[in-house]
C-alpha cells in the first residue's frame, strides 16, 4: 500500500515557487453564518492548536499549472491554517516544508473572510474572474417528461379484451376424448385458485363437461401444484385407469383437434394448460407397473417429476396460464433431500441436479450456476450460529482449503476426516477429536453446529488478517451545487445522517468524515477538540490535495458534537449557493486520498452532471440516432475510463462506493454507477428528486444503508468439487483473482450470481458439493468467516435437471446475463438472447418427450419452469431492457440495470412480476380479525382486466406502490383516504394518514407491505383511472401481461415461443 | 548496399524487443491466472509495455518501407494497422476491472502475436544472414 500513498505522491513533489501559489486554494473558513457571528472572531484567528505546529502550507503547494493565474485571484486566501501534518500519511516528508509556512498563514484570511463568512461566500474571492458559469452550462436534456411520449396505454385494452372473448373453440369442438381429460385436468388444477374460477364460466358448453370430470377427479384434490409428497400407492393405482382411458384414444386426439382449429381459423398454436397436475398425480416410484400403458403417463411415471404437457389452441384462455401469484416459491423437495444444506436464502442453484457430462450441459440451454446472497437476513431463530475454534484454528482441508462442514466424513475411529470436496484424508486435531459411535457419527455432533448446519460463521484467528480489522468508516461526499440545494436533497441527507449517528454500526470505533463540493472542494476539519467544524476550500482541481492529513476523518464518538454541528449547519451553509458546477472527479480523488488508509464506505450524493476537472462528463443520453446502431450500447457504459480506474483503486483500498444520484436532468448514471458496481456498492437513483415528494424514500433508504449490518473488507470464494468449476461471476464486486470476489462492503441486500461449467467430459462422483466462504470484518471489529455448504446430486438425465430446476435462480442469472449483454450489444439483441435461450430450452425439453408421446400441438414445459416464460417476458419488459429510446430514459434504464445486477432472487422476482391487490373491500369491511397479509390480499394477474372500475388497487413492485383509483370507486372511499383533494389532480396529492378508520387502515396496510421488504422504501403514487399520461406511466405500462408499446402480451408471447419451438423442432 | 547489414541488425534487434515484450505480457497474464500476481499489478505492468510495443512495431514497419523491403513491409503492415485501430478505439489497454473476463482472449491474442513475431524473427534472421554472407561471398 505504501507505494501508492497519495499524499506522499504529490505533496512533496510540489516545488514551492511562490508562497502564494502554495496556499491559494485553501481557506480556513468558518462554517456558517451563525458561527461567524459571535464566536467567529474568537475562533477564526485562533491559530493552530498547539499540536498543529502551524505548518501552513505554502511549500506544499505550488500547483505548477495554476500558480500563474491563481495567485492573482486570491492573494488573500492563504489562511491555511493548521496543518497538523503529523498524520501517518504525509509522514516523513512534511517536515521539509513546514517551516516555510508559518509566517504567512493567517492574516489574509481574517481580512478576507469575515464579510463572506459563510461558505457560500466562497464565491466572491475564491472564484476566478472568468465567468462563474463557464461554458458548460447544461442544457436540459431533451428527454421528454417520462409519461409523455412513451406509452400508449389506450391501445392495450382493446387488444387484450379480444383475447378471452374468442370463445374457447377447442373445448366446444372437442370431438375426441383425448382432450376432455385434459381440460378436466385444467379445471381440477385451477379449482383451488378462486380467482381463476370465473374463467370457466365463460366456456359455455364445455362447462358441464368440466364439471363432471372435475368431480371425477376430486379424488386427487390434494395433489395440487405445491404438494410434492408422493401420493399413496392406492391413489396412483386408481389413477392409472383414468389415464388409460384417456390415452386409449390418442390417435384421435391431435388430428381432429387440429382440424377443428382450422375451422375456427385460428393459428395452430398450442400452449400449455393443464399443466401441472399430471405429474403430481403421478406416483413417483410407479414406473414399472405401468409398462403397458402408453403415452404420457408411462413416461412421466418413469421420471419422478417430469414434463407436463398441456394443450392450447389459439383461443388460448389467458386465465389458465400459469402465474406466480404466490411470489417466489423456493423448491422445497431439494431442501428436504439434503436437510444439511445451507438455506435457499443464502444460495440457490439454477438446477439442483448437476449434469454429469459436457453433452448434457450443452443440452441444458438455460444458465447453469448459482445465486449467492451470503448475508441474507435470517428470520428470528434461524440466525447463523457462530463457532469459535479459538486456539485450535479453523479446521480446513489441507489441500483444497475447504472448511469443515456437515458433509465431511470421519473415519479411523474419529482420528481422520475426509474432505467432501477433494476427498483428501485429513488428521483431526487432538483438541477437535471426538469418538465415533456405532453408526459412524461423532458423539459430539449435536454440540457442533459446523457439523450439522449448512451455514455457520467461524471467528477467524489472526492468520486471516493482513492488517488489524478496520473500524467501520462512513465518508460522505455531498454535492452542494445549486440543484442539490433547490431540490432539498442536502436538507434530507443532513437530517438523516444526524438521526442515524446513534445507530451506525461499529460502536465506539466508527469513523466519519465529510467533503462537499461544487466548483471547489470543501474539506471539514471535525477534530474533537474544536467546538465548531472548520471548513477548508481547495479550488485547485487539476492537482488536488488534502489540506489536512488528519482530522478530516475522525472517530465519531470523540467528535460527536462537532459532527452534529456540521450536519446541522450543512443545509443552511449552502442555502444561497448558486454555483452550478460540479467538480465531482476531483472530489472523488480527494475522498480517496483521505480514505485510502482505512477503507470503508463512501456515500456519494451527486446531483448534477460532473462538469469540472478530471472525470467531467458530457451530455450524451439524448441522441436518438444512436439507438439501433452498433454504437447503441456505448451510451450505457461509462464514457470516461477515469471512473473505472477510480473504482478499481477504491476496491484495492477496501473502499465501497454507494452512489445516490438525484437529478432532473441527464446525470450519466452509466458512468457514476460503475463506481458502485466494482466496489461492491449500490446505486440509488432518484429521478427529479424533490424533497417534498421523495423525502421519505431517501430518508428510509439512506438510513437503511447506514444502519444495516455490513461486512467490511470482505472477500468471497466459492469452492466446488472436482470436475466442476465456476467460470463467470455477475454482480457488484471486483475479481481479485480468477475465483476470488473482492467486496469492500457486503450486506444483506446484495446477491452475486455465478455460472459453472464442467471441467471434465464426465463427472464420476455422485454428489457435487459447493462451499461459499465469505471472509469479512464485522462491524464490531471481529474477523469472521461465513461458510455456506451445499450438496447437489449429479444426474445423467436431462429430465431430472428440469425437474430440479429453480425458476428464481434461473431468472436471476438470465437477467444479469441479459443486462450485461445490453452493455455490449443492442437492447434488441439482449432481448432476443433471452427468447432464444428459452426457446432452445423448451425445444430440448419437447424433444425429450416428442418421440414417445404425441405432443402434437401442445407446448410442453416442465412443472418446475412453468413461470419461466412469463418471467422471461417481464424481463424483456423490465426497465433495463424495455423498448428503445423513447420508452425509458437512459439514466433510469442504467440505474435499473445496476440495481438488478445486485438484487437478491426474491426481490428480483417481485420486481419482475409485481403484486397487484384489490383493497377497497378490505378497507370497507369492519375490522378484520386477522391482520394476516395473506388473508387480505389475493394477488391478481397483471392485466388491465384485473382492474375493476369500482375498485381500489395497490400495485407493489418492491420499489414503489401505485395506488389505482377506479372511476366508479365510491367517492366516500376516495374522500376518506384523500380528504378534500380527492377530485384534484393526483400528481399533486400525497397520501397521508387522515382521521378516519379507512385511512388508518390503508396506512397500516402499506406499512405491512413495507415491512415485508425493508431494503427499499416504496413511495406511493396515486393514479386515477383514465388520468393520462399518469395512468399509462405508472400503471398500464407495468401490467406486464398486456401488450404495451409494441411488446407482446402474455398470450402472444406464449404463442410466439411455441411457434419458434416448432419451427426447428 | 553498405547500409543493409546495419539495417538488418536494427530489424533484428527490434524484432527481439517485440518478442521480449510479448513474452513479458504473456507471463504477466499467466501469473495473473495462477494467482501469483494481482490484477492491479498485472494490468499495470502489461499496460506499461503495450504502447512501447506498438511504437516499436510501427517503427519497424515504417523502416521496412523506407529501406525498400516491400515484402517485409507488407508482412508487418496488417499488424500495424490492427494496432492503430485498437489505439484509435482506445481498446489497446487491459481493463483492470474486467481483466479476468477477457483473460483467455487476451492471452490468445498475445500468443498469436508471439507466433507472428517468431515467424518474422526467422525471416529477419535468414535475410540478415544472407545479407551478411553475400558480401563475404562476393569478396571470395
Amino acid at each position: 500500500m505504501g507505494t501508492e500513498d497519495p499524499n506522499r505522491a504529490y505533496i512533496p513533489s510540489r516545488p514551492a515557487p511562490s508562497p502564494f501559489a502554495a496556499t491559494q486554494g485553501i481557506r480556513p473558513n468558518i462554517l456558517n453564518r451563525p458561527i461567524v457571528g459571535p464566536d467567529a472572531s474568537a475562533f477564526r484567528p485562533t491559530p493552530p492548536p498547539p499540536q498543529q505546529n502551524t505548518t501552513p502550507f505554502s511549500s506544499s503547494g505550488p500547483a505548477e499549472s495554476g500558480s500563474a493565474i491563481k495567485p492573482n485571484m486570491h492573494p488573500a486566501s492563504h489562511p491555511i491554517t493548521p496543518f497538523s501534518s503529523s498524520g501517518p500519511v504525509s509522514g516523513t516528508e512534511t517536515p521539509e516544508f513546514r517551516p516555510s509556512y508559518s509566517a504567512r498563514s493567517i492574516t489574509p484570511s481574517t481580512n478576507a473572510v469575515p464579510p463572506q463568512s459563510g461558505p457560500p461566500a466562497s464565491g466572491p474571492f475564491q472564484r476566478f474572474p472568468s465567468p462563474q458559469f463557464p461554458s458548460t452550462i447544461q442544457a436540459p436534456p431533451p428527454q421528454a417528461s417520462p409519461a409523455g411520449q412513451q406509452f400508449f396505454p389506450p391501445q392495450t385494452r382493446p387488444q387484450i379484451s379480444t383475447a378471452p372473448t374468442g370463445p374457447p373453440p377447442t373445448i366446444n369442438s372437442m370431438p375426441s376424448g383425448a382432450n376432455i381429460p385434459n381440460s378436466s385436468v385444467d379445471s381440477s388444477i385451477f379449482a383451488p385458485r378462486p380467482n381463476l374460477q370465473p374463467s370457466f364460466s365463460q366456456m359455455g358448453p364445455s362447462n358441464f363437461v368440466r364439471g363432471t370430470m372435475q368431480s371425477a377427479y376430486q379424488a386427487y384434490p390434494g395433489k395440487q401444484p405445491p404438494v410434492v409428497t408422493q401420493p399413496p400407492p392406492v391413489k396412483s393405482a386408481a389413477f392409472v385407469p383414468h389415464q388409460e382411458n384417456y390415452r386409449a384414444s390418442p390417435p384421435a386426439g391431435p388430428t381432429p383437434y387440429l382440424s377443428s382449429q382450422g375451422g375456427f381459423g385460428a393459428p395452430p398454436v398450442a400452449t400449455s394448460t393443464g399443466p401441472f397436475s399430471r405429474e403430481q398425480m403421478r406416483p413417483t416410484g410407479s414406473g414399472p407397473p405401468m409398462g403397458p400403458v402408453q403415452g404420457l403417463i408411462e413416461d412421466f411415471s418413469s421420471l419422478t417429476l417430469g414434463s407436463v404437457p398441456g394443450s392450447f389452441d389459439s383461443g388460448l384462455d389467458p386465465k389458465t396460464l400459469p402465474r406466480p401469484l404466490d411470489g417466489d416459491v423456493k423448491p422445497k423437495s431439494f431442501a428436504e433431500m439434503y436437510p444439511m444444506n445451507s438455506d435457499s436464502r443464502y444460495i440457490r442453484l439454477t438446477t439442483s441436479a448437476i449434469p454429469n457430462s459436457q453433452s448434457l450441459v450443452s443440452r441444458w440451454h438455460l444458465p447453469l450456476g448459482a445465486v449467492v446472497c451470503p448475508l441474507a437476513e435470517a428470520p428470528v431463530g434461524e440466525e447463523v450460529p457462530v463457532v469459535n475454534f479459538a486456539s485450535m484454528g479453523i479446521i480446513r482441508c489441507r489441500r483444497c482449503r475447504t472448511y469443515v462442514n456437515p458433509y465431511v466424513t470421519f473415519t479411523d475411529s474419529g482420528r481422520k476426516w475426509k474432505c467432501n470436496i477433494c476427498a483428501l484424508l485429513n488428521d483431526v486435531p487432538a483438541e477437535y477429536y471426538a469418538p465415533l459411535d456405532a453408526t459412524g457419527r461423532r458423539s459430539d455432533l449435536d454440540q457442533r453446529p459446523e457439523l450439522s448446519k449448512g451455514s455457520v460463521e467461524f471467528v477467524a484467528p489472526p492468520e486471516y488478517m493482513v492488517r488489524p480489522p478496520m473500524p467501520t468508516l462512513y465518508f460522505f461526499l455531498i454535492d452542494v451545487s445549486v440543484s442539490a440545494v433547490r431540490s432539498g436533497m442536502i436538507q434530507v441527507v443532513a437530517e438523516t445522517i444526524k438521526s442515524c449517528l446513534d445507530r451506525l454500526p461499529g460502536s465506539s470505533r466508527t469513523q466519519i468524515g465529510f467533503i462537499t463540493y461544487d466548483s471547489t472542494i470543501h474539506f471539514y476539519n471535525i477534530k474533537s477538540s474544536l467546538t465548531q467544524p472548520q471548513m477548508m476550500v481547495v479550488s485547485d482541481l487539476d492537482d488536488i490535495f488534502v489540506p489536512l492529513p488528519d482530522d478530516l476523518l475522525v472517530n465519531l464518538s470523540e467528535s460527536r458534537s462537532v459532527v452534529e454541528a456540521l450536519v446541522d449547519s450543512l443545509p443552511s451553509m449552502f442555502q444561497d449557493n448558486v454555483n452550478v458546477e460540479s467538480a465531482f472527479g476531483p472530489a472523488l480523488k480527494a475522498a480517496f486520498m483521505i480514505m485510502s488508509q482505512l477503507g470503508g464506505k463512501l456515500l456519494i450524493f451527486q446531483n448534477t452532471l460532473p462538469s469540472l476537472g478530471v472525470g467531467r462528463l458530457r451530455l450524451r443520453g439524448d441522441d436518438i440516432r444512436v439507438y439501433g446502431t452498433d454504437k447503441e450500447h456505448t451510451i450505457r457504459i461509462p464514457e470516461d475510463p477515469f471512473y473505472k480506474q477510480m473504482a478499481a483503486d477504491f476496491t484495492k483500498y477496501q473502499i465501497s462506493a454507494n452512489v445516490y444520484a438525484f437529478s432532473d436532468k441527464y446525470n450519466d448514471v452509466a458512468s457514476l454507477g460503475i463506481l458502485a458496481k466494482y466496489t461492491g456498492g449500490q446505486l440509488y437513483y432518484y429521478p427529479s428528486f424533490q424533497s417534498a415528494i421523495h423525502k421519505e424514500k431517501l430518508r428510509h433508504e439512506l438510513a437503511r444503508d447506514l444502519t444495516r449490518e455490513t461486512a467490511w473488507e470482505a472477500v468471497m470464494r466459492i469452492r466446488c468439487g472436482k470436475g466442476v468449476r465456476f467460470t463467470s461471476y455477475h454482480g457488484n464486486f471486483m475479481l481479485r483473482s480468477t475465483d476470488l470476489l473482492a467486496l469492500p462492503a457486503v450486506d444483506c441486500d446484495k446477491a452475486y450470481a455465478m455460472q459453472l461449467s464442467l471441467e471434465d467430459t464426465l463427472l464420476t462422483t455422485q454428489t457435487v458439493y459447493f462451499q461459499v466462504a465469505l471472509l469479512y470484518t464485522s462491524s464490531n471489529g471481529e474477523r469472521r468467516i461465513r461458510v455456506h455448504t451445499m450438496a447437489a446430486p449429479v444426474v445423467a438425465e436431462l429430465g431430472e435437471m428440469y425437474r430440479q430446476a429453480d425458476t428464481g435462480a434461473i431468472v436471476s442469472l438470465l437477467s444479469r446475463l441479459a443486462i450485461e449483454k445490453s452493455l455490449s450489444y443492442k437492447l434488441e439483441e439482449a432481448r432476443n438472447s433471452i427468447l432464444l435461450r428459452l426457446v432452445k430450452a423448451l425445444r430440448e425439453y419437447r424433444n425429450l418427450y416428442a418421440v414417445q408421446h404425441r405432443v402434437g400441438n401442445r407446448m410442453i414445459y416442465p412443472e418446475s419452469l412453468r413461470f419461466l416464460p412469463l418471467y422471461a417476458l417481464t424481463l424483456c419488459k423490465s426497465t433495463p431492457l424495455r423498448g428503445g429510446y423513447g420508452d425509458v430514459q437512459l439514466d433510469e434504464r442504467c440505474a435499473a440495470g445496476y440495481t438488478i445486477m445486485a438484487l437478491p432472487v426474491n426481490k428480483l422476482l417481485k420486481l419482475l412480476y409485481p403484486t397487484l391487490v384489490r383493497i377497497d373491500e378490505h378497507l370497507v369491511k369492519a375490522l378484520p380479525k386477522t391482520d394476516e397479509l395473506k388473508n387480505i390480499c389475493k394477488a391478481l394477474p397483471l392485466t388491465a382486466e384485473s382492474l375493476d372500475a369500482g375498485g381500489l388497487y395497490i400495485f407493489d413492485d418492491g420499489f414503489r406502490f401505485v395506488i389505482w383509483f377506479g372511476k366508479m370507486l365510491s367517492p366516500t372511499i376516495a374522500m376518506n383516504l384523500l380528504g378534500d383533494d380527492f377530485t384534484t389532480d393526483y400528481s399533486r396529492v400525497s397520501l397521508s394518514e387522515r382521521d378516519n378508520e379507512m385511512s388508518r387502515k390503508l396506512m397500516r396496510l402499506l406499512q405491512k407491505f413495507r415491512e415485508c421488504d425493508p431494503s427499499y422504501y416504496q413511495s406511493c403514487h396515486l393514479v386515477r383511472q383514465g388520468e393520462q399520461p399518469r395512468e399509462g406511466f405508472f400503471m398500464l405500462a407495468n401490467l406486464v401481461e398486456d401488450q404495451v408499446g409494441g411488446m407482446n402480451g402474455y398470450v402472444d408471447w406464449i404463442q410466439q415461443i411455441h411457434r419458434q419451438i416448432q419451427q426447428n423442432a | 548496399m553498405a547500409w543493409d547489414p546495419i539495417f538488418w541488425l536494427i530489424f533484428f534487434v527490434m524484432n527481439i524487443i517485440l518478442i521480449a515484450l510479448t513474452i513479458y505480457q504473456i507471463v504477466c497474464l499467466s501469473d495473473l491466472e495462477a494467482d501469483y500476481l494481482n490484477p492491479y499489478d498485472s494490468s499495470s505492468r502489461i499496460n506499461s509495455v503495450v504502447v512501447p510495443e506498438m511504437v516499436v512495431q510501427g517503427v519497424l514497419c515504417a523502416l521496412f518501407l523506407l529501406t525498400g523491403n516491400f515484402y517485409m513491409f507488407l508482412l508487418t503492415l496488417p499488424n500495424a494497422c490492427y494496432n492503430a485501430r485498437l489505439f484509435m478505439k482506445q481498446q489497446h489497454l487491459i481493463d483492470v476491472t474486467e481483466v479476468f473476463r477477457s483473460l483467455d482472449a487476451e492471452k490468445k491474442y498475445r500468443l498469436i502475436k508471439l507466433a507472428f513475431y517468431l515467424v518474422l524473427f526467422v525471416v529477419v534472421l535468414i535475410s540478415s544472414l544472407i545479407c551478411f554472407i553475400q558480401p563475404i561471398n562476393s569478396i571470395e
